[in-house]
């Protein structure tokens, strides 16, 4: 057995939130979240013309016998809709003094044990150049320590290529449902290599986007000064340069705007942003980051 | 170029060490550092400074050899350097204290000996440590009060326990033994400095060749009134003994005119006064007349306030008037009477033979024609004794007696002469082997003198004072020799002379014999002299009293005045003067440091602000100093390292 990623404490206080998204998205009754499309629900939603093949038993015969015409009686729907969390474990997720690869994990399992309390059906699914073989969870919090077990069991390996990855992903599932993407989000600087056209695709496909990026300090300003020789963590390309507090500034200024126009991603195709630096504790991050950008609730 | 506190080897290996610490930490600071990080993208986009040059290579030459420039600098000025003769052995200077008897003397802020050991003080303390001073206290001689010595303590403590002397200055004696020192005794002569007055005697005021290292530090430069005793002599009037003939000589050193009052005291008693009417640089004397027979002090003094007092008063010990006591026992006194009787200094009384006793109190006695059962204890002189009683043995008494011949070659018989003398009756002597035989006739000795366990006795054959004897120039000649021979004592000539310590020149008579000569001080320890060219000379270097005894004569030397020179010694305009105000090798060498270290900590800041992590400072610098560098640059050949932006 795995080490526990989140303490009992954690988990406890975790089992007061609930996962949260914004589309209404298809799906069988069970879920927690209502929908715009009508189903198998409780709440009366509308009326709308009998057609052949309907259930007759959600006609509405108090206005047949008025009008003498057939409505169907729609009612809301609370679909179960699937969870699926997209954890990024390339390489590039080990740079920085505080591994944004163990954070990313250890925020993932929180999440996993947020979505098996209110049984959710939850997907990992480990990324790096390609897709991973996932793991899914469902059935409550009994689950949950598989979903540790596995997480633990990751390495990091391999660069990002969010491209086929999202071509795999739309493949691979194609029931639309919330998509979790736990990332850095930096990759190698060709245009091949961004991200936003395998994020816009995904959006497109009809799944709803929570974007988590993660950020070790030295990632967003470097505390290095003179002349440097880096190393990409993926690529292993290498660059030397002059440093100075004056580049630190470009540097920092730089990495905002990426996150900004993440940001901005996100929110075009209906979906949330949160930047998360590795400084900050899962559980603070949890229950503000999060909680703020409405992810959880 | 020198460097005191370390050697040109020792700078240039510290510099090197310290040199290639600069350029690793400078390679270490400026050389590419590896980071691993998640992405390139920002780094680029940062617009950064890129280089792909080798790791080791200096990327900034001008930081660096800024950086060096400075700090070879700075080592430099810790170093000490001067720039100047290199001396590094130190140098054996003579330090003459002027400790003559005028350095006594007072002005307003105390002795000139005082101010002369002050500027000594100083000259000292502005030496180098590693030089070593002599002190050679100068006045009649040159005294050394230390060697060679390097501790300034010592020194100092010698210049402090100089006090002025009684004695006169010879300052070319004393550049003579500074010389002879630095020659025989010094590693490397440094100076021969002179501090004092310089007042020396007449023949010393031109000195030959001066040392050519010689500085003065001059004392005293006022110029100071004094009069003084030069002389006092003293001897009793031939004629009156009881009368001393009293001889003062009195000098003016100033330079105006002075009028004194000299007083004489005897026994605090005024014996005399005077008043002396003295122009400048010029003697006077004074004669006095003063009677007395009893020992006292006299004191001669000057009535004057000067600069120096200490030759304004002399105090001289007088002895009392000596007198021989002489008894003459006679049946025809008269006929003594002016042999005796004609000597001041003999006091003579004349009794009859009836009332002669053995316990007569007297320096001599007289026995004429007789001789008494029991003989005096004291000197006799013995006249016609009878033949059968008489001290010496008669052979025989004859009468018609020519005088033959007078011994002169004792004291009894000198100076006596006689020319066809015939003696009506005279005894003729037996003596014996060791008496002296003074006058003889054709039969024999006729005058005998005898001299035995301390008491002398003399035997005259015939009367002087009667028959042909009578009117001979030999006759009192003969009773002086006698009474001389018997007491010289009360007959020699006492004198006595106040002086200034030093050399004392005494005239003497043509070819005196050294052996009869005795110079002794008051402790009676022979003091060495010389006899030439008719001048006894001897030296006195304390004083106090100098006894000079030749026959008859003693003079008594009380040398108490202080022997003050009568001219200014003054240094040529070539000699070097007064305390030097740095030390000698600091006066020929010129500090560097400070300017070494400004120019370090500029070439520093000029580093800092041109290459330093400061950017307004290093964007306003670069734009004034690239141009420059660059145009150096190109000239030396540099390539500069091009930034490139990514």
């Amino acid at each position: 057995m795995a080490a526990p990623l989140i303490d009992t404490p954690t988990l406890e206080k975790l089992e007061r939130l609930t996962i949260h998204w914004q589309k209404s998205l298809p799906g069988l009754v069970g879920g927690h979240n209502t929908s715009r499309f009508a189903g198998a629900g409780q709440e009366f939603l509308d009326h709308r013309h009998f057609h052949h093949g309907d259930d007759l038993r959600a006609v509405n015969w108090r206005a047949y016998l008025r009008l003498e015409k057939l409505f169907l009686k729609m009612f809301q729907l609370e679909p179960r809709i699937p969870v699926r969390i997209m954890l990024d474990i390339s390489k590039s997720m080990t740079s920085g003094a505080n591994s944004k690869f163990d954070y990313a994990r250890k925020l993932a399992a929180a999440l996993c044990y947020v979505g098996l309390v209110r049984l959710d059906a939850i997907c990992l699914q480990p990324f790096s150049s390609k897709l991973h073989d996932a793991f899914t969870a469902s059935g409550g919090r009994h689950r949950f320590q598989p979903a540790v077990n596995f997480l633990s069991a990751l390495q990091p390996t391999g660069k990002t290529d969010f491209l086929n990855c999202a071509r795999q992903f739309i493949s691979e599932y194609p029931q639309r449902g919330l998509l979790l993407v736990i990332s850095d989000f930096l990759n190698s600087n060709d245009a091949e290599g961004d991200c936003e056209r395998p994020l816009q695709y995904l959006a497109d496909f009809g799944h709803e986007l929570m974007l988590v990026q993660i950020w070790a300090d030295e990632d967003r300003q470097p505390p290095w000064e003179g002349e440097l020789e880096l190393e990409d963590a993926e690529t292993g390309e290498r660059v030397e340069l002059a440093f100075d507090a004056d580049a630190r500034e470009r540097y920092t200024a730089g990495f905002d705007e990426f996150c900004d126009h993440l940001e901005r991603v996100a929110l075009r195709n209906s979906g949330r942003y949160a930047g998360l630096s590795t400084s900050l504790a899962v559980e603070q991050a949890v229950f503000s980051s999060l909680v703020n950008s409405g992810v959880l609730q | 170029m020198s460097f005191l506190n370390l050697s040109l080897g020792e700078l240039l290996g510290l510099v090197g060490a310290i040199s290639a610490g600069i350029v690793a930490l400078y390679l270490l600071d400026r050389s590419k550092r590896n980071q691993v990080v998640a992405t390139l993208r920002f780094w680029v986009s940062a617009d950064v400074r890129t280089q792909l040059k080798h790791r080791r290579r200096i990327q900034q030459p001008w930081s660096l050899l800024l950086q060096l420039i400075s700090l070879f600098l700075l080592v430099a000025a810790i170093a000490g350097p001067r720039l100047g003769l290199i001396d590094n052995s130190g140098r054996d200077h003579v330090l003459i204290l002027d400790t003559s008897a005028w350095m006594g003397s007072r002005d307003r802020q105390g002795t000139l000996l005082d101010e002369a050991k002050g500027a000594a003080r100083a000259y000292v303390l502005s030496l180098p440590a590693r030089d070593r001073v002599m002190l050679l206290r100068a006045d009649a001689l040159a005294t050394p009060a230390t060697p060679f010595e390097s501790q300034r303590q010592l020194v100092e403590q010698a210049i402090q326990q100089s006090q002025p002397g009684a004695s006169a200055l010879n300052l070319q004696q004393a550049f003579e033994y500074a010389e002879r020192a630095q020659k025989l005794q010094s590693r490397r002569a440094g100076e021969i400095v002179f501090a004092g007055a310089g007042r020396v005697p007449e023949e010393q005021v031109s000195l030959g060749v001066l040392p050519p290292n010689l500085r003065v530090l001059p004392v005293g430069a006022t110029p100071q009134e004094n009069v003084g005793i030069r002389k006092v002599g003293l001897r009793r009037l031939p004629s009156d003994p009881a009368t001393w003939d009293i001889f003062v000589e009195v000098r003016n050193y100033g330079s105006r005119p002075h009028d004194v009052d000299l007083a004489l005291q005897f026994a605090k008693s005024p014996a005399g006064e005077k008043l002396l009417h003295l122009k400048p640089g010029a003697e006077e004397q004074a004669a006095f007349a003063y009677k007395a027979t009893s020992a006292g002090y006299l004191e001669a003094r000057l009535n004057v306030k000067d600069a120096f007092p200490q030759d304004d008063r002399v105090l001289l010990e007088l002895p009392p008037q000596a007198s021989l006591h002489v008894a003459v026992f006679s049946g025809e006194p008269q006929l003594l009477r002016p042999l005796v009787a004609a000597n001041p200094q003999v006091q003579a009384t004349f009794d009859s033979p009836d009332h002669y006793g053995a316990a007569v109190k007297a320096d001599i006695v007289v026995l004429d024609r007789f001789v008494p059962a029991a003989m005096p204890n004291t000197n006799a002189i013995l006249i016609e004794p009878p033949a059968k009683t008489s001290p010496i043995p008669v052979a025989a008494t004859q009468s018609n007696v020519k005088l033959e011949r007078w011994r002169t070659g004792s004291e009894l018989g000198a100076g006596l002469r006689t020319q066809d003398v015939v003696l009506e009756s005279a005894e003729v002597f037996t003596p014996a082997s060791h008496d002296i035989v003074v006058a003889e006739a054709g039969a024999g000795p006729i005058i005998v003198g005898r001299e035995n366990k301390g008491t002398k006795t003399v035997v005259i054959g015939f009367h002087p004072g009667r028959a042909s004897m009578k009117y001979q120039l030999a006759t009192p000649l003969l009773m002086a020799n006698i009474l001389r021979w018997m007491a010289p004592e009360s007959f020699r000539r006492w004198e006595v002379q106040a002086g200034t310590v030093g050399t004392v020149r005494v005239s003497v008579d043509k070819n005196t014999d050294p052996a009869s000569v005795r110079v002794v001080d008051a402790n009676q320890r022979p003091l060495p002299f010389t006899i030439a060219e008719d001048t006894l000379q001897f030296f006195s270097g304390a004083p106090g009293n100098v006894s000079v005894l030749m026959g008859d004569r003693e003079t008594v030397y009380s040398l108490t005045l202080p022997d003050v020179a009568e001219a200014v010694w003054k240094p040529p305009a070539s000699v070097r003067r007064g305390v030097p105000r740095a030390s000698l090798d600091a006066a020929t060498q010129t500090d560097l440091w400070p300017w070494l270290a400004v120019l370090g900590g500029l070439g520093l800041l000029a580093d800092w602000l041109l290459y330093g992590r400061s950017r307004v400072f290093r964007v306003k610098a670069s734009q004034m100093v690239s141009p420059l560098s660059s145009r150096i640059a190109a000239r030396v050949g540099w390539r500069r390292q091009e930034r490139k932006a990514s």
